[in-house]
């Protein structure tokens, strides 16, 4: 599948997924950069949404990894909120979801996989590392290697075939009814399907970590 | 062109056998819903917490039947979509 290449920067080429990456980067950094500007101790408006959305992250984070999990409260909402706007963003006709790209899905896994060896090093040293391979047995060696592979690869195949297969879905549905009847149909696969399969991501994400950290 | 006939009748043969996986897929799904609607009736005040593990379950057992779909659309992009081109000119 041939990536559609929409324009060149001095010949290195730009495809669509790449433009909306970009767009929804600039649309998070612009956004929480000028929603955090006047910050009040006693919240007002949006910064109650702001407050609310890092606090339920924050809760979800510690919960499952312990104080020392808070570290990790930054990247996990990063990834949550690309990951949402990004499948959101396939609703509107004409726009391309980056998830919706095997690259992007399998760059966040690879993200979440080397943050989670990362962290099991700098926490508790490389032998404890390295032993780690080898149990509980240590035949069970390739076992280990193939399971880190698969782990990666089913948790990128995930995000990708839900926001792919929907686009697909509702590729076919626009070539038979144009016209009013996709409405409810975008509503829950584009919407709520997005959704969803965000937070399944962000989950498994913090389990993956939490995995390598006790 | 009778090998890229027979190419593209035997991945759409494979292609329907594959996705009927989705079955046991909606088989699985439809049981813990009914597990999850026995379980808020048992005791209503935890609807919120048995809603999203029941979401979040079935999200992710949702998974299996994503690979075979996404094994499907691999091949359909990749062999069947040059192929047909080629194809329909040979047809004429």
């Amino acid at each position: 599948m041939e990536p559609n290449i929409v324009f060149y920067i001095y010949s290195f080429p730009v495809s669509d997924s790449l433009l909306f990456t970009w767009i929804i980067m600039a649309v998070l950094s612009i956004g929480s950069y000028l929603l955090t500007r006047n910050l009040e101790k006693v919240p007002r408006g949006v910064q109650h949404i702001l407050e609310v959305t890092v606090e339920g992250i924050e809760k979800i984070v510690v919960n499952d990894m312990g104080q020392g999990g808070k570290v990790f409260v930054p990247l996990i909402m990063a990834i949550f909120l690309f990951i949402l706007f990004s499948n959101v963003i396939g609703v509107v006709p004409g726009a391309v979801s980056p998830t919706a790209d095997l690259s992007t899905t399998l760059a966040l896994a690879l993200v979440v996989w080397v943050v989670g060896h990362g962290a099991e090093i700098y926490y508790k040293g490389v032998k404890s590392w390295a032993k780690g391979f080898f149990e509980p047995y240590w035949f069970l060696f390739p076992i280990n290697l193939v399971g880190e592979i698969s782990q990666v690869l089913s948790h990128s195949f995930r995000l990708y075939g839900n926001i792919f297969g929907g686009g697909i879905l509702l590729g076919v549905l626009y070539m038979v009814v144009p016209y009013v009847a996709p409405v409810p149909l975008l509503a829950w696969f584009g919407v709520l399907m997005g959704a969803i399969q965000a937070a399944v991501f962000t989950m498994l994400a913090i389990a993956y970590i939490q995995m390598h950290m006790d | 062109m009778m090998e890229i006939a027979i190419i593209i009748s035997a991945i759409a043969i494979s292609s329907g056998i594959a996705l009927l996986v989705g079955g046991a897929v909606g088989l699985g799904e439809g049981y813990v819903a009914g597990k999850a609607v026995e379980a808020i009736g048992r005791q209503p005040e935890a609807e919120n917490a048995i809603r999203t593990t029941m979401i979040l379950g079935q999200a992710i057992s949702e998974s299996g039947a994503i690979y075979s779909l996404a094994v499907v659309l691999l091949m359909i992009f990749t062999i069947v979509l040059p192929l047909l081109g080629r194809f329909m000119d040979l047809l004429g």
